[in-house]
């Protein structure tokens, strides 16, 4: 698309092809930041490119936030958990603001990140950090006692999860004592969570000039299964709410600009707590599903929200009504075999018969022993839905867990 | 949010909400840009899949042919160029465990169809080469057109299966099944005329006509007729087993005819076999009901020539053994390698003889026989089936394939040795079948293949003949350790390894075109100019090639482009029918007819070529070869071709398989006088 000049200059942090895509049929300049080895593929395809290997922080930081200067670059947008930190170094500069480093390790950081939020008067579980198994016993322990719970007692479950990892990496769920001791010594330090008996959702929020320019609420069906957009009439009811926690937020961790994906747990007396909050596009092909909803790309709309020199008519312009200008629901549903040896990949009959199913990316196995699962660990491949009765849908993804995709 | 699907709309119901999903998914791929587009590709194909397993699936997406290719689903695939696409490959494909590639090729074959039916005017292939693919691909995978999916595809493809056989039905009858008959008809005359050892998937064709035949409910119009001798040579080649009567009724039969009746049945049964290279089950029985019947009973059911008669005549006994043990009608190809046998004169080399009643009495090992029960079931015993194997080796040399495996190396070593050193084979045999064992030397080390790891081939392969089934894996391994060895050495190990492992004959001069180090020509020139004085025989005092000598190919496609190295045999050099210089050779791949691109087509029968043979012309075989060897001893001058020779053959080159080899100084101007 031909770009317009008067507009801003963004650079994209990481490599996603989705991202590049929306951001060659957009009207801002762009310029894809990543790893080497995206290199050959860019300049087969004319995309704009810069080469750049994001490891830890270090003293050629500098470097690449002066080059991006050079090339008149106004913002950075960080697409991956990996590149916040470095969006934030980089916009320190490109925008003059060295505030926005400091806040970048707040998003990075899932303990600093609680207790800003604590801080900024929203309410969060019970949470703690742990250096050692002793750490994970002792608060597994106290949790309980809370609970008033007697020995002999079912516990309540705690949560573990690695401090700066996106998603569902690392995540444990822990029960019993002996459970513990399945956990790796390397996998340390981590935070642990009271666990909250509630409905968990995610919502994708977009902000510009510290407002709320569209607020969507993923509905998790199962966690680290599946999810769908718009979320269910059951759980829109509680939008006025959600906005009002959102701001809060927004209060709390000085948020002018850009795109922020926060988790929440809504309990059964109507309470809100906040789980953690990312600040770069969610997994799980959230953006897709919004696009197949709505019809917006929720990459050019990140763009658009990061970009200093949209204007607010131009943003509200952009965005469609929430929920009201939905075609339809489309959800997604990620695969784990469920079997302990697989030989190939064969998707069930009453899954593609059904009017619902759209596509899968599933491929077939590598190995035919499947890997114990012990964290969350990560999916297999997504199956994709879109129908237009939120509760049919619910019920296919749900049901979708009871099927087995690897034979 | 306005249609509204019910869960249990029929199939005209369902196949439109999928069209419309189809629609939509393509218009998607037709709008992303050229390196988005992989992503966008899978609703497309997810969706295509679904609509092709409902009733009038096909041909709706016939209908959608040219919106889907626009779209871009063939894009950076072989499907993207239809004018080079090979019928052999489309078994593979169809039959592939990735639904992907089963509804690639399903999508291409329905484009094809549409272009064939003039409905889809395309750029790159005409109405009439897309019908004659068609032919060709419905030919080829005949099975997926008359019989219901086996277990086996059943478990690989699950609903695919059923897919594809929606699909050849719609083919079928946009093509016609009268095209489908004639074309398989020919094909299968044209491998028959390679004489391959392995005639089972030919059989299995002959026999998938027979049924079509027999089946009212299909229309063959005129076509088909040149079936008759094919059908009826497997069948019932004979006036006693004209109607397929079985075995058991026909040897019945054979009791109570007269010396006459049993000459006309010899006589029968010998043209129907050395028509076809097919042997009927009938064949055997009359065969062992004739051992009792005088010589020349015997030579006449053979087809014998004087060669093979006096042969038969001087090993009386040994010709009597063999088909006691090893000709039964569940080995009948046996009968032909032995006829083919006799009439080779091998007999008469004094080791060939002793070494055939150590055959027929070789015990084998467990792991020997377990292997050929495996690839052939319990039906004759293990023995017998490698006897046959022994027998029809020794009889087609050049009839010996690779499978469907990367062992071309040992294919060539076998071929070789059944053809020019039979005793060696024989050895080779023993040695595996009775000892699990093959040891070979190498620049004066012993090389065991229990010792050595692993081979070309990672996993064992199973679709060959008795023989290859039981050597290959051994001299494999060898011929990797061989390679192993080298290691390290400059230059290309064939160098070393090919004289090693074929026998003495194979020259210890080598010459190679490619630079090992960076894959560039070089020294081009040279080459071509020292391969004509070594065996054109213009150039090299009119010397017939002598011993078959290994060679390396640069196998290139259709359309030029280069595919891999390749293994073959050098066989001869001379003047064909239309007097001109050609080079034939034997290729271990199956099917030795294969277009290399850039006009060169090898043939394989009709310029001269013997059974089993390649042929191409002297220049544009040249212009494939890579590797070659030579009698240092005997190196005379570079010949003194014409430069215009000389540039028509580099020509070639450059055109294929040397296209991106070119050394960037031949890239430059000839620099000039500073």
């Amino acid at each position: 698309m031909k770009k317009n000049p008067d507009k801003g200059y963004v650079a994209l942090l990481g490599w996603s092809l989705n991202a590049v895509e929306a951001a060659e049929n957009f009207d801002r300049r762009y310029v894809v930041v990543a790893p080497d080895w995206a290199e050959d593929y860019c300049q087969k395809h004319d995309i704009p490119y810069l080469s750049w290997n994001f490891e830890r922080l270090n003293d050629r930081s500098m470097e690449i936030a002066e080059t991006l200067k050079e090339m008149g670059v106004d913002v950075a947008i960080p697409l991956f958990e990996e590149t916040v930190e470095w969006a934030g170094a980089i916009n320190a500069v490109l925008l003059d603001n060295p505030r926005l480093y400091g806040q970048a390790l707040l998003l990075r950081d899932k303990a600093l990140m609680k207790r800003r939020a604590q801080l900024g008067g929203i309410r969060v579980g019970i949470f703690e950090e742990a250096h050692d198994k002793d750490d994970v016993i002792r608060f597994l322990k106290r949790v309980n006692q809370t609970l008033l719970k007697l020995d002999g007692d079912p516990n309540d479950p705690i949560h573990l999860k690695a401090f700066d990892k996106a998603g569902c990496l690392g995540h444990r769920v822990i029960r019993t004592p002996d459970e513990i001791d399945t956990i790796p010594d390397e996998e340390f330090p981590v935070l642990m969570e009271s666990h909250l008996d509630g409905w968990e959702f995610a919502v994708e929020a977009w902000i510009h000039n510290g407002k709320i320019a569209f607020l969507n609420i993923s509905e998790y069906v199962t966690l680290g299964y599946s999810v769908f957009v718009p979320a269910s009439p059951e759980l829109e009811q509680y939008r006025p709410q959600i906005t009002a926690q959102i701001e809060k937020l927004i209060k709390a961790f000085d948020i002018e600009f850009g795109l922020i994906h926060p988790e929440y747990f809504v309990t059964s007396d109507g309470e809100m707590y906040f789980g953690e909050v990312a600040y770069r596009p969610p997994g799980f092909k959230v953006f897709e599903l919004l696009e197949r909803a709505y019809g917006f790309n929720a990459y050019q709309a990140t763009i658009m929200v990061f970009d200093p020199r949209a204007t607010d008519d131009e943003v509200k312009a952009f965005f469609p009504k929430e929920v009201v200008d939905a075609k339809g629901y489309a959800g997604c549903f990620g695969v784990y075999p469920r079997r302990r040896v697989v030989s190939r990949l064969e998707i069930p009959e009453e899954t593609e018969d059904h009017p619902y199913f759209e596509s899968h990316e599933l491929t077939a196995p590598l190995e035919e022993t499947v890997t114990k699962r012990t964290a969350f660990g990560t999916h297999w491949g997504l199956v994709y839905f879109f129908g237009d009765d939120p509760h049919t849908l619910r019920d296919l993804l749900k049901h979708q867990e009871e099927l087995d995709f690897y034979v | 949010m306005t249609t509204h699907h019910d869960d249990r709309t029929p199939d005209a119901g369902r196949l439109n909400d999928l069209l419309a999903k189809l629609d939509e998914a393509t218009a998607i791929l037709a709008d992303a840009r050229d390196f988005a587009k992989p992503g966008k590709v899978r609703r497309v194909f997810d969706t295509a899949r679904r609509v092709m397993l409902l009733e009038g699936g096909c041909a709706a997406i016939e209908q959608r042919a040219r919106a889907l290719e626009e779209a871009g689903v063939f894009i950076g695939s072989d499907w993207a160029h239809p004018q080079i696409l090979i019928p052999s490959l489309t078994p593979h494909s169809l039959k592939s465990s990735d639904a992907d590639t089963v509804v690639l090729e399903a999508l291409s074959e329905l484009r094809l169809l549409a272009v064939a039916h003039g409905t889809y005017e395309h750029s790159l292939i005409s109405a009439e080469q897309a019908h004659h693919y068609l032919t060709q691909v419905l030919a080829i995978n005949l099975e997926l057109l008359f019989t219901a999916p086996s277990e086996a595809e059943r478990e690989t493809q699950g609903r695919l299966a059923l897919m594809t056989r929606r699909l050849f039905t719609h083919l079928a009858e946009g093509i016609g099944y009268e095209h489908v008959i004639d074309q398989l008809i020919d094909e299968i005359w044209r491998i028959l005329q390679q004489r391959p050892i392995q005639t089972d998937p030919v059989k299995r064709m002959v026999t998938q006509i027979a049924i079509c035949r027999a089946n009212p409910e299909i229309d063959l119009g005129t076509s088909g007729q040149g079936a008759d001798r094919l059908v009826s040579s497997l069948f019932g080649p004979t006036q006693a087993c004209r109607e397929d009567p079985g075995v058991a009724i026909y040897a019945e039969r054979l009791q109570a005819m007269d010396a006459g009746a049993l000459q006309y049945e010899a006589t029968g049964f010998a043209r129907a076999m050395h028509d076809t290279g097919l042997v009927s089950p009938y064949h055997p029985v009359l065969l062992r009901h004739l051992l009792d019947h005088g010589d020349h009973l015997l030579a006449e059911a053979l087809g014998l020539s004087s060669t093979g008669r006096d042969c038969l005549l001087c090993y009386r006994q040994l010709v009597q053994a063999l088909i006691e043990e090893g000709v039964h009608p569940d080995t009948a190809q046996a009968v032909y390698g032995l006829a083919l046998t006799l009439e080779r004169g091998i007999l008469y080399q004094p080791p060939v003889a002793p070494a055939l009643w150590r055959q027929i009495g070789l015990p084998l090992t467990p792991w020997s026989q377990e292997r050929l029960r495996l690839a052939y079931g319990d039906a004759v015993s293990p023995r017998a089936r490698l006897l046959e194997g022994v027998l029809c080796m020794l009889g087609l040399p050049l009839g010996v394939g690779q499978g469907n495996n990367p062992t071309c190396q040992s294919a060539r070593a076998l071929s070789m040795w059944a053809y020019n050193d039979p005793d060696y084979l024989l050895q080779m045999v023993a040695w595996a079948a009775r000892d699990d064992e093959i040891i070979m030397h190498f620049e004066g080390q012993p090389i065991s293949s229990m010792a050595s790891l692993s081979g070309v081939a990672t996993t064992l392969p199973m679709d060959l003949d008795p023989v290859s089934l039981l050597v290959v894996p051994h001299l494999d391994r060898i011929y990797a350790e061989m390679g192993r060895r080298c290691i390290g050495r400059e230059g290309d190990p064939h160098r070393w390894v090919n004289p090693e492992f074929h026998g003495w004959w194979a020259g210890r001069g080598f010459r190679i075109n490619v630079d090992v180090e960076t894959g560039q020509l070089e020294a081009l020139e040279d080459f071509l100019r020292h391969f004509y004085a070594s065996y054109h025989p213009y150039y090299n005092g009119n010397q017939p090639l002598i011993h078959p000598q290994p060679a390396g190919i640069a196998v290139t496609d259709s359309a030029a482009r280069f595919i891999g190295w390749h293994a073959i045999t050098l066989l001869r050099v001379t003047l064909d029918p239309q007097d001109v210089m050609r080079a034939y050779f034997f290729n271990p791949n199956n099917d030795s007819g294969q277009d290399w691109g850039d006009g060169i087509k090898v043939s394989t029968a009709g310029n001269g070529e013997r059974f089993g043979e390649a042929s191409l012309p002297f220049e544009q075989f040249a212009s494939r070869l890579y590797i070659f060897h030579y009698d240092p001893l005997e190196r005379g001058e570079l010949a003194d071709i014409t430069q215009e020779e000389l540039d028509r053959v580099i020509g070639y080159i450059h055109r294929s398989w040397g296209a991106d080899r070119l050394p960037a100084n031949g890239l430059q101007a000839h620099p000039g006088c500073s």
